[in-house]
């Protein structure tokens, strides 16, 4: 029951919504229909469950006085104070969206932004040309690197142009090569959850 | 006015504190760091709600007692079951529900909106078009073919095959080369979007 | 140590401030380099430019802060050239934060051209489920879509009534900074529904793009800041982008030249022994 009653929904929807894309009758349309904006109202509660996660996993870190616990307190702190913020005055309160402008967005931004330094360091002492193969995608990389700045059109008017006929012509063909092998394995992933033959993403639960 | 002023240094500070990182790590940054993600988990828990979880889903229930939502909310709920062992199996149903229904589309339209489309952009043409086209098709086509042909590994890529497979590795490296050029470019914006927060909001230096 | 072994062991920190220097110092003192316009960007900036005025664009703001940077100024350039088309702009995001950031930008440039919300641009806030959702989407928005951000019943605002389905959409444009986003307008939106997409992603994400380019599932690409950046000059806007671009070039130039330096170094390592 455990494991044949999630097997028997993971494939009677599945074959379902396969078999109703090709059968245009009012049924199969609509009750697919239905079960699309299912999905979509079941989707919404994988965020809820995260952010449960998320609160559970840091009460645990202060209770058992793990590396760094004390600074659990703000992440809960200010978790809850958004929260507040936002379920009291609003989608639109105003303390809600100073919370978002002045401390979510500059510190995601900032957060991300620390990348560059890292990618400048590794580029230094990583990036090395010991094999042909190596040497074609270092030329590349230079070569796209100027070309699509304003220095590469400063130095000479068609560089953009070569860069270009560089993304539309190898870069396009080697992109579109993976991306057939990357279609044709999902493909096969998707069959193999539908057979009930790849199950982990059914986690734990006992069985 | 004194709230925006306030507000605009308390993002630079923290955008200090978080760069304070790439001295060494210390508490400034720790502080910045759990402030993010408990803001972040705050915000999309209000946002779900009030776009998404309570117009399309609870108010139809609840205001106009139309009970076509109350299946979806029910599975929905199962999600929380790992929170109590005897019944936390239940968790299976909401996520093989998605998995099936989510699994079927990605056949269907993977099939249509990727693999036509782009194998019908394959079949480029070699005569009736310039010199240049015909060239740039050529290549297109053989690095496609080449690119598929390193991945087939059922047979040990030797004599023609080697070659194939080595000239898809060219095409491949050309490919990666031109994706780190990009990403350079990616991360260095990012940066200079900080930069310019920080010269032109905040200290008003442009 | 000769200069060659010092630099193998330079302390990352001094690459670091580099960097940033090259960042600071160009905003500071602007150089002025011109920016080229390529091809990808030219399409979109064309294909806006034929739509008829009082048509639809559905912008979908599917990125957050991490990615602001890149997105945000094109978020702009493509509202301020929606606007001087009177195009009316329908904004959704696929991600949560990216209907607040559009939001940003709608309410700083509407007023310039004296629109409306409810009338000339509305904004649906953010809508789970991605690739389905878009499947759903396309068919009848009246499912998926029941009240604007602020809580108003869409359908008491002009623009949510006369938005029923893709089919009165003139173009999609998503700004894009990964799953779900741009790929799925193009494999789910545009291969079931047909309506045009434009996209402007991060440049990570650009290079995967042109495949879509080349088989016309994408009509034009603004590639990152540098995207950005030309649309800004297309659309006669001295933005962000703009200004962004001398220090792109000059930071570029330096790590070109760290990596031509760690190869020389490669080259006097393998000499020596």
């Amino acid at each position: 029951m455990k494991r044949t009653l999630p097997l028997i929904i993971v494939a009677g929807s599945g074959f379902f919504m396969l078999v109703a894309f090709f059968i245009p009758s009012k049924f199969f349309q609509d009750t697919s229909q239905t079960f699309q904006n299912w999905y979509i109202g079941v989707a919404a509660f994988f965020v809820f469950i995260g952010i449960l996660n998320l609160v559970k996993i840091n009460i645990e870190k202060i209770q058992r006085k793990l590396r760094d616990w004390r600074y659990c307190y703000i992440l809960l702190f200010f978790l809850a104070f958004t929260m507040a913020t936002g379920f009291i005055q609003g989608r639109e309160g105003k303390a809600f969206l100073y919370m978002f402008y002045n401390f979510q967005t500059p510190l995601g931004a900032t957060m991300f932004s620390l990348l560059a330094f890292f990618m400048a360091s590794a580029t230094f002492r990583a990036f090395r040309a010991k094999t042909p193969e190596a040497t074609i995608l270092l030329i590349a990389a230079l070569l796209v690197m100027l070309g699509r700045i304003p220095v590469g059109y400063w130095i000479w008017h068609n560089y953009p142009d070569l860069v270009e006929w560089i993304m539309t012509g190898p870069n396009t063909a080697a992109k579109r090569g993976i991306l057939f092998g990357i279609d044709l394995g999902l493909i096969s992933m998707a069959l193999r959850v539908l057979l009930g033959i790849e199950r982990s993403y059914m986690g734990g639960g006992g069985e | 006015m004194i709230f925006q002023t306030i507000g605009i240094w308390i993002a630079a500070l923290l955008t200090l504190a978080i760069y304070s990182f790439l001295y060494k790590d210390n508490p400034f940054y720790k502080i910045a760091e759990y402030i993010f993600v408990g803001v972040s988990a705050g915000y999309w828990a209000v946002v779900l709600w009030f776009d998404f979880a309570w117009p399309n889903l609870f108010a139809p229930l609840i205001k106009q007692q139309n009970f076509f939502y109350l299946l979806p909310i029910i599975i929905g709920l199962m999600m929380f079951a790992p929170l109590i062992p005897k019944i936390s199996w239940l968790v299976r149903i909401p996520l093989t529900f998605t998995m099936g229904v989510a699994m079927a589309l990605q056949i269907t339209q993977i099939t249509q909106g990727d693999i036509f489309p782009q194998l019908q952009a394959t079949f480029l043409p070699f005569k009736g078009v310039n010199v240049y086209t015909s060239i740039t098709n050529l290549i297109i086509v053989i690095g496609v073919i080449t690119t598929l042909i390193y991945f087939y590994f059922s047979k040990e890529h030797k004599g023609p095959l080697g070659l194939a497979a080595k000239i898809g590795i060219w095409f491949m490296m050309v490919s990666f080369g031109a994706s780190f050029g990009y990403t350079v470019m990616a991360r260095i914006s990012l940066f200079i979007g900080r930069v310019y927060f920080l010269l032109h909001e905040w200290l008003r230096a442009i | 140590m000769n200069l060659i072994e010092r630099l193998s062991h330079l302390d990352r920190r001094v690459i670091f401030l580099l960097v940033a220097f090259a960042v600071v110092i160009p905003m500071l003192q602007p150089i002025g380099l011109p920016i080229d316009i390529t091809k990808p960007v030219k399409k979109v900036y064309d294909k806006i430019e034929s739509l008829a005025p009082g048509s639809i664009v559905l912008l979908s703001t599917d990125f957050d802060p991490g990615s602001e940077a890149e997105l945000y100024p094109a978020t702009e350039a493509i509202i301020e050239h929606c606007f001087r088309k009177n195009l009316k702009i329908y904004v959704m995001g696929l991600w949560p934060a990216g209907s607040d950031l559009g939001n940003l930008a709608l309410n700083k440039i509407a007023p310039r051209y004296n629109k409306n919300y409810g009338t000339d641009y509305i904004n649906v806030g953010y809508r789970p489920g991605g690739a389905v959702m878009l499947l759903s989407l396309g068919k009848n928005f009246g499912d998926i879509i029941k009240v604007d951000y602020q809580g108003t019943p869409i359908d008491l605002l002009e623009l949510g009534r006369a938005v029923k389905s893709s089919k009165n959409l003139g173009l999609v444009m998503t700004l894009s900074a990964g799953d779900p986003g741009i790929l799925h307008w193009i494999i789910y939106f545009h291969a079931r529904y047909g309506v045009p997409i434009c996209g402007a992603t991060t440049a990570i994400m650009a290079p995967q793009q042109y495949t879509y380019l080349g088989s016309g599932q994408l009509v034009g690409l603004l590639g990152g800041l540098k995207g950005a950046a030309e649309y800004e000059v297309l659309v006669n806007r001295k933005g962000r982008a703009s200004i962004g671009m001398d220090s792109q070039s000059i930071v570029h130039v330096l790590l070109v030249i760290f990596i031509l330096l760690g190869n020389i170094i490669l080259l006097h390592q393998k000499g020596k022994r």
